[in-house]
């Protein structure tokens, strides 16, 4: 295929992508004009790049579509739906084509008679109609295809001989933007991790040359325009999640015709970046989730009705990059997820007994959708149950180191969410030592480090394996010598440091090493076949001074040694410890220093992680302390009133299912067992004991107090609304309040409320609320008593605001 | 044919690879050891920010390379898309081939018949064509990884 000719099918492709959620905005607005400028070129440009080819069906395709489309643009015809999907199917078809071009193919011969007809403003052809018929036209050509292949021999390669010139490139200043292959930036990347490892080199050897100031000027001036490059080549990349986003409104609005539904997508994030490879794993698992929220999720049309939501249901889809992680979170306004339903059919396959599924909690049984042999479709229908279920996706997520989870609330819908590393090739990565040698570890599997000298660590043989105990869990223990058949080194046997292990299956084990050497980001390289084999390795990384280290695949080291237990035992063991959670609520918690310098504790099951945040992303206001964590802001406690910390400070997240709370600390100590006895006390509201630990007074923190005072709901999924009247008055002053009392705001004439509030005399319109009307008087004392409200009464307005939601619902 | 071969010495023997497949010859510097690999994976080198994979060519051929001097520096071959260091006897010149590869009648003895395309005449004398993708497969390439 010559030069030209690719360029041609390059740029189709590109036009192609940016205007498939064009038409689709399109449709929902006829008269929006730019969006059907936009397709109106795509159409034309391809029109007008066939000619220098000889294309005919190319040809008169676009032709067709862009006579109608001109035809819209003048006025003389309105944009259906039926016009949509006609342009759809011809936009589809021209896709086919150039695929077929591209692999270097002949056009078969056809008629897309159908297809051009089908786009004439009296058709009666209806979407569905004519999206059968291009599929059976679509199945005929690829035999067609199919046939020609096998006469090639014959044909003649280019069809692209008689072309003329052409003007040069006709989107030119669109984007100014160059193609590379990625074996070319490959190589960069590689040319500039050389450069760092020889700068490397270089700054040992000047360190033991000592200070030399004419030289190590430029030096510093190299090693920062070395790690800017670094970062931009990395970048390079980089590609914006939106390359994954242009497809998705053409696919939800596909699905939600053919299944009689009516869907939006709301699609946020999509400037996130992530390696390229990266997007390909993840857009698979995404189009699954889609499909299934699309198919089970969100009900017919007549059914949200029914149930007081909005006929259109609403799929949103958002990107956050945390570190060195990427979510992805779809969620939708549909049924939910049944968890009688899920419990149901695990049972019914053997995943659970009955007697298991009776001990599970909502949550729990949620994540069953992720096994195995599930699939909760009564009927398979074309669009989900296809025969891969969502086990595939959390093990193809697994596989580059994600993960899926997804939680619901009946009625209201559902939210799954992905998480995915930035890259595959740089991790984040622990450096051990076993005698002299270096192994790298992920840091996704790691749950902890214990070190040796901790006493929490109790070593045990029972016959051949090595048992640890550690808070009061036996966790199978693995050396790494072992494992590696290297020599066992001088340090006894349970004097190693320990690293524990977190298995994607959810099992946990320890490996003793001899050191932890270094903790940092590594890039990892593949190894050769014949290192890969002995299924120990997952790959190469090189250390600072360029000498190579092995990185462990810890997920086959453990499956080596039987320490990986199958789907079954997974569910209940997730099951049994939650059991083993509740039953020794009363026996573990996180001990900490206060800023106020005492020594406190919290119960374990409440710290969720213990965060470090900059003192400038707390924020002191009168109302409280909130601080902001990976996005989320959170209420504070812990620092005494008016101090304003400097520095970095330590955070425990403290959880109790619904809502999160920060408590600052001053120093994390350790986790301990309470033994002794809890004794109440009564002068701190804040403290639900005190006990002894270790011969020391420790006051235990009351969780219910704590988020009874400081704790904030989460937002409710489906508020209700309320209508404010048209004026600036309401919109800037009023309009706060009522959000704050936890309503949507609505106004305007045609939307109406769940209750509306209502100015002085107006007349109410009973249109515009289902429920109560507020009256606001604009003077504060007014002789009769008509059951309106002061307009600046705070108190009585949230009150009244209070009781029309507790009544409305 | 006038092939250039990279002319070395494995377990005393003369031997060539061709000079198309060696992209350079480098300093060995430290070999980190691979554990629970095969013995003729003498274990990962770094060229430049590249890893190798390093390879006695004496054990891969099922011999005692402390019965032979080791050269210090080491062959870069790429194979299917990884890159490897042979460890050899002694890395000599470049010489041409004045002939193809041929069998000679009786073979070269099991383990040489293995890794080799046949027997090549260069100016210093008759050498055996070395087959890369056969020598890194290694002895016993079914279960050798064991």
């Amino acid at each position: 295929m010559d030069d030209l000719l690719a360029d041609f099918v390059a740029e189709t492709r590109e036009m192609l992508e940016a205007s498939e959620g064009e038409i689709i905005a399109w449709e929902a607005d006829p008269t929006d004009r730019a969006r059907l400028d936009t397709i109106f070129r795509f159409v034309h440009t391809v029109k007008g790049n066939c000619g220098f080819f000889d294309f005919p069906r190319l040809a008169s395709l676009s032709h067709a579509a862009e006579d109608a489309l001109s035809d819209c643009r003048a006025g003389r015809r309105e944009a259906d739906s039926a016009l949509v999907s006609a342009v759809l199917a011809v936009i589809d078809r021209i896709v086919e084509m150039v695929d077929i071009i591209e692999a270097g193919d002949e056009i078969p011969e056809g008629s897309d008679e159908a297809l051009i007809a089908a786009l004439g403003e009296n058709s009666d052809l209806a979407a569905g109609e004519i999206d059968g018929l291009s599929d059976l036209v679509g199945a005929v050509e690829e035999v067609a295809a199919a046939i020609e292949n096998a006469e090639e021999g014959a044909a003649d390669e280019g069809q692209g001989e008689q072309e003329a010139p052409r003007a040069p490139s006709q989107n030119a200043g669109v984007q100014r933007s160059i193609r590379l292959p990625v074996d070319l930036l490959d190589r960069v990347m590689s040319g500039v991790s050389d450069m760092v490892l020889a700068r490397n080199d270089l700054a040992h050897r000047l360190r033991q040359a000592g200070n030399q100031p004419t030289i190590d000027g430029p030096f510093e001036r190299l090693t920062t325009i070395l790690s800017d490059v670094r970062d931009a080549i990395t970048r390079m990349r980089m590609q914006r999640i939106e390359t994954l986003y242009t497809a998705l409104p053409r696919l939800v609005r596909d699905l939600s015709a053919d299944l009689g539904k009516q869907v939006m997508i709301d699609l946020e994030g999509g400037d996130v970046e992530l390696d390229r490879e990266m997007i390909e794993t993840v857009r698979d698992p995404l189009t699954h989730i889609i499909r299934n929220a699309i198919d089970h999720g969100i009900e017919e049309p007549s059914n949200r009705m029914s149930k007081g939501k909005r006929e259109i249901g609403i799929l949103s889809i958002s990107a956050r990059q945390s570190g060195n992680t990427i979510s992805i979170v779809v969620s939708d306004d549909g049924d939910g997820l049944n968890e009688e339903r899920i419990a149901a059919k695990a049972v019914s396959v053997g995943l659970i007994t009955a007697a298991e599924r009776a001990a599970m909690s909502r949550e729990k049984i949620l994540q069953l959708v992720f096994e195995p042999g599930f699939s909760t479709a009564e009927t398979i229908s074309n669009v989900s149950g296809r025969g891969v279920g969502l086990d595939v996706v959390r093990d193809n997520l697994e596989r580059v180191g994600g993960s899926i989870s997804v939680s619901s609330t009946p009625g209201v819908g559902s939210m799954f969410t992905l998480k995915v590393p930035l890259t595959l090739s740089i991790i984040a990565g622990l450096t051990v030592e076993i005698g002299d040698q270096r192994f790298a570890i992920p840091q996704s599997y790691i749950e902890e480090i214990i070190d040796s000298t901790s006493k929490s660590l109790d070593f045990t043989r029972v016959g051949e394996t090595a048992l640890i105990t550690f808070r009061g869990n036996r966790i199978p223990c693995l050396s790494l010598a072992e494992v590696l058949g290297l020599p066992s080194t001088d340090i006894a046997e349970g004097e190693h440091t320990m690293v524990l292990l977190r298995l994607a299956s959810g099992d946990l084990f320890a490996l003793a090493i001899d050191r932890i050497h270094h903790h940092g980001d590594l890039v990892v390289k593949p190894l050769a076949p014949a290192v890969m084999n002995c299924g120990v390795y997952a790959g190469s990384t090189l250390l600072d001074d360029g000498q190579p280290i092995l990185l462990l695949d810890v997920t086959n080291v453990a499956a080596e040694h039987g320490l990986v237990s199958d789907a079954r035992t997974r569910v209940l063991q997730a099951a049994n410890e939650q059991d083993q959670d509740a039953g020794e609520a009363l026996s573990r918690a996180m001990l900490f220093t206060d800023y106020e310098g005492r020594k406190r504790a919290v119960r374990l099951e409440l710290v969720q992680r213990i965060e470090t945040a900059k003192a400038k992303e707390v924020d002191i206001s009168p109302d409280g302390k909130r601080a902001v964590i990976d996005g989320v802001i959170l209420p504070l406690v812990g620092l005494p009133g008016g101090q304003k910390p400097t520095g970095k400070i330590r955070l425990l997240r403290l959880s109790d299912d619904t809502c999160e709370l920060l408590y600052a600390v001053r120093e994390v100590d350790d986790a301990v067992e309470l033994q002794n006895a809890l004794k109440p006390v009564d002068d701190d509201p804040l403290v639900e004991a005190l006990t002894l630990v270790d011969g020391q007074t420790i006051a235990l923190i009351d969780g219910h107090e704590i988020f009874a005072r400081y704790g904030e709901p989460p937002e409710l999924t489906s508020k209700p609304t309320c209508h404010l009247p048209d004026s600036d008055w309401a919109r800037t002053i009023l309009g706060p309040l009522v959000s704050a009392a936890g309503y949507e705001v609505v106004s305007g004439t045609d939307e109406a409320g769940d209750i509306a509030i209502v100015l002085d005399d107006s007349e109410p319109d009973t249109h515009l609320a289902e429920g109560e009307f507020i009256r606001l008087r604009s003077h504060p004392d007014t002789s009769d008593n008509d059951g309106s409200i002061y307009r600046y009464d705070r108190d009585g307005l949230v009150d009244a605001l209070r009781r029309a939601r507790a009544g409305g619902k | 044919m006038n092939d250039l071969m990279v002319m070395v010495e494995i377990g005393g023997r003369r031997c060539a690879l061709n000079a198309h497949d060696v992209s350079s010859v480098i300093e060995l510097g430290v070999v980190t050891p691979v554990p629970r690999t095969a013995d003729f994976i003498a274990g990962i080198t770094a060229m430049r920010s590249q890893s190798l994979t390093v390879i006695d060519c004496r054990r891969a051929l099922g011999m005692d390379p402390k019965k032979f001097p080791t050269d210090h520096r080491g062959a870069v071959v790429s194979i299917a898309n990884h890159s490897y260091a042979l460890m050899v006897d002694r890395i000599d010149d470049i010489n041409t081939a004045t002939s193809e590869a041929e069998n000679v009648s009786g073979g070269f003895g099991p383990e040489w018949s293995r890794i080799t395309t046949g027997m090549v005449e260069t100016p210093t004398g008759p050498a055996l064509l070395i087959d890369l993708a056969l020598l890194i497969a290694g002895p016993e390439s079914l279960g050798a990884a064991a």
